[in-house]
C-alpha cells in the first residue's frame, strides 16, 4: 500500500470492494443482472466523491485521504467502536426475535454476534491484557513486614 | 486541563496551520488542543513543549480547567 498515494488508498479500496461485489452479482445472473451495472456506477461515483473529499482540510478529509493524525485516528476508532456496538445490538435483537418466533433466519445474526465477540477477545489478547507483567513490588510487602517482625 | 498552547503560539506569531505543520498534525487537532477538547498523547505533548522551549508541566496544567483564565 505504500506504493499507492495516500489520497488514492481509500477510493481504491471502495472501488475494489464494490467492483468485486458487482462482479459477483453479475455472475449470479438472472433477470436482475443489470443491477450490477448500477452498483458499479454507484461505487465509482462514491470512490470519486471520497477522492474529492480526501483533498479537503477537515477531519473527514484527513481520514478519507489516509493522512489522519493521532486525534483523527482516535475519532475513527471511537466511531468504529460505536458502529460495532450498534451492529451487536441489532444482531442481538435479530437473534432474539428469530428465537422467539422460531424463525430459521436467525443464524446470520448469531454469526455476527460470534464474530464481533471473537474480535473483541482477540483485541484484548492482541493489545495486552495477557501481557501484564507481575507487579515489581510483589512480595516486598511481605518482606518488609517480615523484617519488621524480626527486628 | 488548561494549556498554554494558544498563548505561546500567538506570542511567537504563528498561525494554527503553521504550528500544525511543525508538529506534524492537522490544524483541527491544534484547534482541539488549544480549546482543551483534546488531550494530546505524551509524545505530542513533549513535542509541543519542546517546540516552545518549555517543560510539559509548564505547558499543560492538570490543576486548571480548560478555558479558565
Amino acid at each position: 500500500m505504500t506504493l499507492i498515494r495516500p489520497r488514492l488508498r481509500r477510493p481504491l479500496q471502495i472501488a475494489g470492494a464494490g467492483t468485486v461485489f458487482a462482479a459477483a452479482w453479475a455472475l449470479r445472473g438472472g433477470h436482475a443482472w443489470w443491477l450490477s451495472v448500477t452498483m458499479e456506477v454507484t461505487v465509482l461515483v462514491t470512490a470519486i466523491t471520497v477522492y474529492v473529499r480526501a483533498g479537503e482540510d477537515t477531519d473527514e478529509g484527513a481520514l478519507a485521504g489516509s493522512r489522519a493524525d493521532e486525534r483523527q485516528k482516535l475519532l475513527s476508532l471511537q466511531s468504529r467502536a460505536l458502529g460495532w456496538n450498534f451492529a451487536m445490538i441489532a444482531a442481538f435483537i435479530g437473534v432474539t426475535v428469530a428465537a422467539a418466533i422460531k424463525a430459521a433466519w436467525g443464524w446470520p445474526f448469531l454469526v455476527i454476534l460470534a464474530v464481533t465477540g471473537f474480535g473483541y477477545l482477540l483485541g484484548l489478547s492482541n493489545y495486552g491484557t495477557d501481557q501484564e507483567d507481575p507487579a515489581e513490588d510483589a512480595g516486598t510487602g511481605y518482606q518488609a513486614q517480615s523484617r519488621m517482625l524480626h527486628s | 486541563m488548561r494549556n498554554r498552547v494558544r498563548e505561546q503560539r500567538t506570542q511567537q506569531g504563528l498561525s494554527q496551520a503553521e504550528l500544525a505543520a511543525v508538529l506534524g498534525v492537522s490544524r483541527q487537532t491544534v484547534i482541539s488542543i488549544e480549546s482543551g477538547r483534546y488531550l494530546p498523547s505524551l509524545p505530542l505533548a513533549f513535542a509541543i513543549a519542546r517546540f516552545f522551549d518549555l517543560t510539559v508541566d509548564k505547558m499543560f496544567d492538570p490543576d486548571e480547567e480548560a478555558g479558565a483564565s
